[in-house]
């Protein structure tokens, strides 16, 4: 099974929700995506392991692509295309 | 068409308003329409110059000291902060009672964030259609 490979993807917006708890990562997303173009991409830094779950659904009920997401040392970095 | 979440709030401690507030971001966040209703207590805490000043705690109070140094170090924001950014980035409307604003002597000007003064019988017209309603 392939790995989500976040170094072929072009970030156009780096959201750093990290220390902040539920809503706060979704609510920074749902503002951070309207800052890039259509087709775009924002990176979602959040130490708050829910937002791992909480970012997935978020994107697939407002219509946007969940990419994918990576672990580093005490955060995640979560990948999502603007698709409206 | 879209989902409604729908609040009465009748306390006015900041705890149970926090509880208020993250429902209130989330289902802004997920691009539900929110509408809240204050009613008593909820007026008073909306007021201009209680709003920020509030740190009623309705239950365990012996905890309270605790529960502050707590929210402080983990740097959490305060549920005004958490509403109006919800506010701020969705569809979020806040009514306040009329009976109670008239109560507390408050008109739209006395209040943070409010949209309207509006009775009962016009929130449940406006909630009629919603998906989850929640009194807090």
């Amino acid at each position: 099974m392939s790995e989500f490979d976040p170094s072929k993807i072009k970030v156009d917006k780096v959201i750093d929700a990290r220390g902040t708890s539920c809503p706060g990562p979704l609510l920074a997303a749902k503002r951070g995506i309207t800052e890039v173009p259509v087709d775009g991409v924002i990176e979602v830094l959040s130490s708050d392991p829910g937002t791992l779950r909480d970012l997935p659904l978020w994107a697939k009920k407002v219509g946007h692509e969940y990419l994918g997401a990576v672990e580093e040392a005490g955060y995640w970095r979560i990948f999502v295309r603007r698709k409206k | 068409m879209g989902e409604k979440l729908a609040m009465v709030v009748f306390s006015g401690s900041a705890d149970r308003l926090t509880g208020m507030a993250i429902l209130a971001g989330a289902a802004s966040a997920m691009d539900w329409e929110v509408d809240i209703f204050l009613q008593l207590w909820g007026v008073y805490a909306f007021k201009k110059d209680v709003m920020k000043k509030n740190l009623n705690f309705s239950e365990f109070n012996e905890l309270k000291e605790a529960v502050l140094k707590r929210i402080q170090e983990l740097n959490l924001p305060m549920w005004f902060d958490i509403l109006r950014e919800a506010k701020e980035t969705g569809k979020v409307y806040i009514y306040a009672c009329s009976t109670a604003a008239k109560a507390w002597n408050v008109t739209k000007d006395d209040l943070e964030m409010v949209d309207d003064i509006i009775g009962a019988g016009e929130f449940l017209e406006k909630i009629r259609d919603a998906n989850v309603t929640l009194f807090i």
